[in-house]
C-alpha cells in the first residue's frame, strides 16, 4: 500500500520532470553524430550544470530514507560498458554529480569494452581484483557472481531506504532466488518486428495482427521479389528471437518455464517448441529469409544493410535498432521505420493463452555491489555509499532525462509517458502492457545450455536437424546444468 | 702428465662452455618460467578440480574433468577441425610463401613493390580480416555471390560461412591469406642465407634458374622448411583470433576449435576446471604432434 | 660437305636448344607473372576495401554495399579518430612494442646461441622444452599472469605488457633463430678464435650480425602481433590514459552499436605505421642478407 502511493508520488514528479527533461534534451538528442568534441570533455561540461539543475529541483527521493554515509576518505572501483557517447556522458555524469556531493568518496569509473566484458569479470572476480559495483545483464551470469559470493544481497536495504519506482519486471529480472542482487540502471528493451513503411504502403500491405497474416504479407511481398524477414542468423541470437516468440504466443510462459525446470513433463519437445521450430523451418523453405541466412552477422550489421537496400522489408529485433537506425541515418529512418509487435498465434489465444508475453529484458543491465571486507563479511559502508550511488544517482532525474533523450527508457514506472519517438513509444507500451516479460533465452538459460541453444538456432534456420531433435539436445544440455 | 692436462683442458673447457650456456640462456628461462611454464602447471592443477573460475571454493574432482575429455565429443569434433585445418595451412600457406618467395627472390630488387603489396595481408589485424571476409563472403551482395552471379548471368548463391563444410575450408582459405606473406618473407630470408657462390657456380655449371631451384636451393632450404611447417603446425593447432571474430566456432559448431572451445568453457561458461582440462589436452596434443613431426621429418632429412 | 652439314646441323640444334630454353623461361616467367597479378588483386582487394570504407557514412555503406566505393567521400571518420586521444594511444603501443621487441630479440638470440652451437648436457633437453612451450594457447596463462601483475604491482601499467609480450615471443623466436644459427659455418667461429675472441666476443662480434636476416624476420613476425595484441592489453590495462592502440577499436563501440567506417578508420591508421616501417624495414632486411651471403 505504501509503496503505490511512493509510486503515483513518483509517478508524478517523473513525468513532470521528464517533460522539463524532454522539452530541455531534444535539441541536444542527436548526440552521436554531433559530439565532435573531446567525449569526456562534454562529459563534465555537460553533467555540471544539468546536476546543479537537478539539485535544485530536488533529488527524486531528498531528505528521505536514505544510510547514512560515512565521512571517512573511500574509494570505489565501478565497472560498467559504456564505452560509447551519449552512454558514456551520462553514466560519468552521475559519478560526477556523487561525487561533488560526497568528496570523500571517490569513485574509479572503468570503461570496459562490452567484447570482452564477461572474460574481463572472470579473470578479476578470480584474481582478488572484482570492482565494488559491476554491471552485468541478469540471467545465468548474476546468479554465478551471486553463488561465487561476488555480489552482495540486497533485498533488506531495498525493503528498507528509498529507491526509484523499477517496473515490476525489472525487480523480478534484478532477483535470483528470493533475493534481490542488482539495482537496473540501463532501461527497457522490448523486441518488436522493424517494417518498411514505404514498401507496405507501395504493395497495399496491413500491418498483420495474427501470425497466419503475418504469412499473408510474407507471401505477397514474396510474389514482389522482396525478402519478408532481414534476419542475420551468424549471430545466433537473432533466430532465437523467432523462436522465442513463437513459443510465447502458442504458449505463454507455461511451456518455457516448465522446460527450463525439466519437472512435471516440461521439455523442449512440447508443443510448443515444436510448433516454433516447424513454423522456422517451413519459413525458411518458403524463402521468407535472406539465402545463406546463418553466414550473416548481426555483429557487422549485415542485417540492417538488407533493410537499408530495400531488399528486405521486416526485422525482428531489439529496441536499440531504434537508436541504430537513427544514428546512421534519422531522416530514412523517419520516412521508413515503423514497428509492429509479433503478431498473435489465432488458435492459441481462442485456446485462453495470452497473447501478451513480450521478450525483451526489463533491466538492460543491472548494477550489482561486490562490498566485502577482507574476511569475508560485508563492508556495509561501502554498501550503504554503492546503493545511494546507484539509486539515487544513476537513475536521478538528470540521468533519466538523459537516459530519455538517448532514447532508452529508464525500468522505472511511469516513464512509457513521455516518449517522442512514436516506434520507441509502441514498444514502450507494449512493454508495460505485457503480462510478463520473458528474458531472453540466452541470457536466462545456464550459460552452458546457452552455447547449445544457440547452435541449435542455426541448426533450425538451416535445416539441418528438425524441432523434435533440437529440442531433445536442449533437454539433454538442461538436464546436465540442472544437476551441476 | 699431458694426458692428464688434455682431460683436465677438456673438462674446463665443458665447464666454460656449461657457465657461458647458463649465462646466455637464464634470461630466456626466467621469462618463460615464470609466464609460460608456472600457468600450464596452474592449469593442469585446475583441471582436477570443478570449478567455475571466480567462486572460492574450488571441488577436486580427480580425474574426473580428463575422464570427461575423453568421452566428450565435442572436443575431440574440434581436434578433428584443428587436424583439418592444420593439414591444408602446410599445404596452402608453405608451397604458396615458396612460390612467392621464389619469385622474388628470382626477380630480385625490380619487384620489391610486390613483396610489399603481398606482405600487406600479414599486417592486419585479426578484427579487421575478419570483418571485411565476412562482407566479402557474404550470400547478400558479397564479392564472391556477386562475381557467381555476373558469371552465371542469374542470381547465385555461395553461402560459404553459413553452411557446414564450407565454413571451415572458408576459415582455411583466410587464414592462408592472412599467414603466407609471413611464410613468404621468412623463405626469403631463407634465400638470402644461401651462398651466392653457390649460385653462381651453379650457373657456370649450366644449370637453369628452375634446376637451381630444384636440386640446390630447396634441398638447400630443408631445414628451414621444417621450421615454417612446424610453426604452421602449430599455429593452426592452437589458432583463435580471427575465427573468434568471424563464425566464433558456427555454424552449428562446424569451425569450433579446440581454443575456441576452451575459451568458452573457461570464460563463458563457467566451466574453468573443465576449460582447464581442454587446455591441458590441448597443450598434449600440440606438443605430441609436433615432436612426433619433427620426428618424421628428421629421418627424412638424414636418409 | 657432310662435315659441313654435321657443323651447321649442330649449330642448329644447339640454337633450337636455346630457343627452346629462352622459350620455356618466357613461359615460365609469364605464367609467374600472372600468377603474381592474381596474388597481388588477392592481398589487395580486402585492403582496398577497409581503406574505402573508412571514408565512408554508416549509412551508405550498408545501403550502397561494403564493395562500392565512396559516395559522398567524407573524412570525418577520420577527424573523429583522431580527435579522441588517437595519438596518445599510438605512442603508448610504440613503447611498449620498442622495449617489448628489443628485449626479445636481445634475450631470443641469447638463447639461440648455445643451444644451436655449444655442446652441453641438457641442450636437448631445453630445446625441447622451450619448443613445447609455443603449443601453450594464450589465454590460458591470462588469469596466472593477471594475478602475478597485481602482486608484483604492475597492473594498470603498460610495464605489465612487456613481460608476457617478451615471453611469448620467445619460445617461436629462439625456435626459429636456433635454426638459423645452425645454418652459419662452423668456421666462422673458428676463424674468430684463432684470432683470440672468446665466446662472448664470439657472439657479439660474429655470431649476432651473421644472424640479421634471421632476427629482422622475428622483429617483422613479433612486431606485428604485439602490435595488434588485444587480449592482454584488455585485461592489463584500465585507465584510457594507459591504454594501447588496438584498444582504440574500443572507444568506438558501443553495446549494440557497432559503427564499422569509424572502426576501419581506426584499423587503417594503425596498419599505416606498420606498412611505413615494412617498405624502409624490408630493404634493410635484404642488405642485412646480402651482407649475410657474402660473408659467408
Amino acid at each position: 500500500m505504501k509503496n503505490k502511493v511512493l509510486a503515483v508520488f513518483l509517478a508524478t514528479i517523473f513525468s513532470v520532470t521528464a517533460l522539463v527533461g524532454c522539452g530541455n534534451s531534444s535539441t541536444q538528442a542527436p548526440a552521436d553524430g554531433g559530439s565532435d568534441k573531446g567525449a569526456s570533455q562534454t562529459a563534465t561540461t555537460e553533467a555540471a550544470p544539468s546536476g546543479e539543475a537537478a539539485a535544485s529541483t530536488g533529488k527524486q527521493t531528498d531528505g528521505k530514507n536514505l544510510p547514512e554515509l560515512t565521512t571517512e576518505p573511500m574509494t570505489i572501483t565501478l565497472w560498467d560498458i559504456s564505452t560509447e557517447d551519449p552512454n558514456k556522458s551520462i553514466s560519468e555524469g552521475a559519478v560526477q554529480r556523487f561525487m561533488a556531493d560526497y568528496p570523500n568518496i571517490t569513485i574509479n569509473q572503468v570503461h570496459q569494452q562490452n567484447d570482452n566484458y564477461k572474460q574481463q569479470l572472470v579473470v578479476a572476480m578470480s584474481s582478488g581484483q572484482c570492482p565494488n559495483i559491476y554491471c552485468h545483464w541478469g540471467g545465468g551470469p548474476m546468479a554465478e557472481y551471486y553463488k561465487s559470493g561476488f555480489a552482495n544481497d540486497i533485498t533488506d536495504m531495498y525493503a528498507k531506504y528509498d529507491h526509484p519506482e523499477f517496473v515490476d519486471a525489472a525487480v523480478a529480472q534484478s532477483t535470483y532466488d528470493g533475493k534481490m542482487l542488482a539495482i537496473p540502471f540501463s532501461g527497457l528493451t522490448g523486441c518488436d518486428i522493424f517494417y518498411n513503411k514505404t514498401i507496405f504502403k507501395e504493395l497495399g500491405i496491413e500491418v498483420p495482427t495474427t501470425i497466419d497474416e503475418l504469412e499473408a504479407v510474407c507471401e505477397k511481398l514474396k510474389e514482389n521479389g522482396i525478402i519478408p524477414f532481414s534476419l542475420a542468423n551468424a549471430s545466433k541470437w537473432t533466430g532465437s528471437m523467432y523462436y522465442m516468440y513463437l513459443v510465447a504466443r502458442h504458449s505463454g510462459n507455461a511451456e518455457f518455464d516448465a522446460a527450463y525446470t525439466q519437472e512435471n513433463g516440461g521439455s523442449f519437445t512440447s508443443p510448443a517448441f515444436i510448433f516454433a521450430g516447424e513454423k522456422i523451418q517451413d519459413w525458411v523453405k518458403k524463402g521468407y529469409f535472406p539465402d545463406g541466412v546463418n553466414s550473416l552477422s548481426a555483429d557487422d550489421n549485415q542485417d540492417r544493410a538488407l533493410l537499408y537496400d530495400g531488399s528486405a522489408a521486416m526485422m525482428l529485433h531489439g529496441s536499440w535498432q531504434v537508436g541504430g537506425i537513427k544514428s546512421d541515418n534519422e531522416e530514412w529512418y523517419n520516412e521508413n521505420i515503423g514497428v509492429f509487435r509479433f503478431p498473435e498465434d489465432s488458435e492459441a489465444k481462442a485456446a485462453g493463452v495470452p497473447q501478451n508475453v513480450e521478450i525483451g529484458t526489463a533491466i538492460g543491465m543491472g548494477l550489482t555491489f561486490n562490498c566485502f571486507k577482507s574476511d569475508g563479511s560485508v563492508d556495509q559502508d561501502m554498501l550503504d555509499a554503492c546503493y545511494v550511488l546507484a539509486t539515487q544517482y544513476f537513475n536521478d532525474d538528470t540521468y533519466n532525462e538523459q537516459q530519455v533523450a538517448a532514447g532508452t527508457v529508464p525500468s522505472i514506472k511511469g516513464f512509457n509517458e513521455n516518449i517522442d519517438d512514436p516506434n520507441n513509444k509502441y514498444i514502450i507500451d507494449e512493454f508495460f502492457k505485457a503480462s510478463n516479460v520473458q528474458l531472453w533465452y540466452d541470457q536466462y538459460l545456464p550459460a552452458s545450455v546457452t552455447e547449445v541453444h544457440k547452435n541449435c538456432m542455426t541448426e533450425l534456420f538451416g535445416l539441418e536437424k528438425t524441432p523434435e531433435e533440437i529440442g531433445q539436445e536442449q533437454d539433454a544440455a538442461m538436464q546436465k546444468a540442472l544437476t551441476e | 702428465m699431458e694426458k692428464v692436462t688434455n682431460v683436465g683442458l677438456a673438462k674446463a673447457r665443458a665447464r666454460s662452455t656449461a657457465v657461458a650456456a647458463t649465462l646466455f640462456l637464464l634470461p630466456a628461462l626466467a621469462l618463460i618460467i615464470v609466464f609460460i611454464v608456472y600457468p600450464v602447471i596452474d592449469t593442469f592443477a585446475i583441471s582436477g578440480f570443478k570449478w567455475n573460475g571466480i567462486s572460492s571454493d574450488r571441488i577436486y574432482t580427480g580425474m574426473e574433468n580428463w575422464k570427461a575429455l575423453i568421452h566428450d565429443e565435442m572436443f575431440w569434433k574440434s581436434f578433428q577441425h584443428n587436424l583439418v585445418v592444420m593439414v591444408f595451412s602446410i599445404l596452402l600457406q608453405i608451397p604458396i610463401g615458396m612460390l612467392l618467395a621464389t619469385f622474388l627472390d628470382a626477380g630480385g630488387k625490380k619487384f620489391n613493390i610486390f613483396k610489399i603489396i603481398w606482405f600487406l595481408p600479414y599486417l592486419m589485424s585479426s578484427v579487421a580480416i575478419a570483418f571485411l571476409f565476412v562482407y566479402a563472403l557474404a550470400t547478400n551482395g558479397g564479392l564472391i555471390s556477386s562475381m557467381a552471379s555476373l558469371i552465371q548471368g542469374k542470381k547465385v548463391t555461395i553461402d560459404l560461412l553459413g553452411t557446414a563444410p564450407n565454413a571451415l575450408f572458408t576459415i582455411i582459405g583466410v587464414m592462408a591469406w592472412q599467414f603466407t606473406p609471413f611464410y613468404m618473407v621468412y623463405f626469403i630470408a631463407g634465400y638470402g642465407n644461401i651462398d651466392t657462390a653457390i649460385y653462381e657456380a651453379a650457373i657456370i655449371d649450366g644449370a637453369t634458374r628452375g634446376q637451381y631451384i630444384r636440386h640446390i636451393a630447396i634441398p638447400l632450404l630443408g631445414p628451414i622448411f621444417k621450421t615454417a611447417c612446424t610453426m604452421s603446425l602449430i599455429g593452426s593447432l592452437k589458432y583463435f583470433d580471427m575465427i573468434w571474430n568471424m563464425t566464433q566456432g558456427g555454424p552449428a559448431g562446424t569451425t569450433e576449435l579446440m581454443a575456441t572451445y576452451m575459451y568458452k568453457l573457461s570464460f563463458q561458461q563457467f566451466n574453468m576446471g573443465y576449460g582447464s582440462t581442454v587446455a591441458a589436452g590441448m597443450f598434449i596434443l600440440i606438443t605430441a604432434i609436433a615432436l612426433l613431426f619433427n620426428k618424421v621429418f628428421k629421418v627424412r632429412e638424414d636418409y | 660437305m657432310t662435315g659441313e652439314i654435321k657443323v651447321s646441323n649442330m649449330n642448329n640444334t644447339q640454337e633450337v636448344d636455346y630457343k627452346k630454353a629462352k622459350l620455356k623461361s618466357r613461359i615460365a616467367w609469364t605464367i609467374a607473372i600472372i600468377f603474381a597479378l592474381i596474388q597481388l588483386a588477392l592481398t589487395l582487394t580486402p585492403f582496398f576495401f577497409m581503406l574505402m570504407n573508412s571514408f565512408r557514412k554508416q549509412f551508405d555503406m550498408l545501403q550502397q554495399g561494403v564493395f562500392h566505393l565512396p559516395d559522398p567521400w567524407i573524412i570525418e571518420n577520420y577527424v573523429e579518430v583522431v580527435t579522441h586521444g588517437f595519438f596518445g594511444y599510438f605512442l603508448r603501443s610504440v613503447i611498449v612494442v620498442a622495449i617489448s621487441l628489443v628485449l626479445m630479440l636481445i634475450i631470443s638470440a641469447f638463447a639461440a646461441y648455445p643451444l644451436s652451437r655449444m655442446k652441453f648436457k641438457l641442450n636437448g633437453f631445453i630445446y625441447a622444452s622451450i619448443v613445447a612451450m609455443m603449443s601453450v594457447p594464450m589465454h590460458v596463462t591470462l588469469i596466472p599472469v593477471f594475478k602475478l601483475t597485481t602482486t608484483v604491482g604492475l597492473y594498470d601499467s603498460l610495464g605489465s605488457l612487456i613481460g608476457p609480450y617478451v615471453a611469448f615471443a620467445l619460445p617461436m623466436s629462439v625456435f626459429i633463430l636456433t635454426a638459423f644459427m645452425k645454418t652459419i659455418p662452423k668456421e666462422v667461429e673458428e676463424s674468430a678464435e684463432i684470432d683470440g675472441c672468446n665466446r662472448y666476443q664470439n657472439f657479439f662480434m660474429m655470431i649476432l650480425p651473421l644472424s640479421k636476416s634471421g632476427l629482422s624476420t622475428l622483429a617483422i613476425y613479433n612486431g606485428v602481433s604485439m602490435w595488434n595484441e588485444f587480449a592482454f592489453a584488455n585485461t592489463f590495462l584500465i585507465t584510457p590514459e594507459k591504454k594501447t592502440l588496438p584498444l582504440a577499436l574500443g572507444q568506438f563501440k558501443g553495446e549494440h552499436s557497432l559503427n564499422i567506417p569509424i572502426n576501419m578508420a581506426v584499423l587503417t591508421l594503425s596498419v599505416l605505421p606498420m606498412i611505413i616501417l615494412f617498405i624502409i624495414f624490408q630493404d634493410k632486411l635484404v642488405k642485412g642478407m646480402m651482407a649475410g651471403a657474402v660473408k659467408g
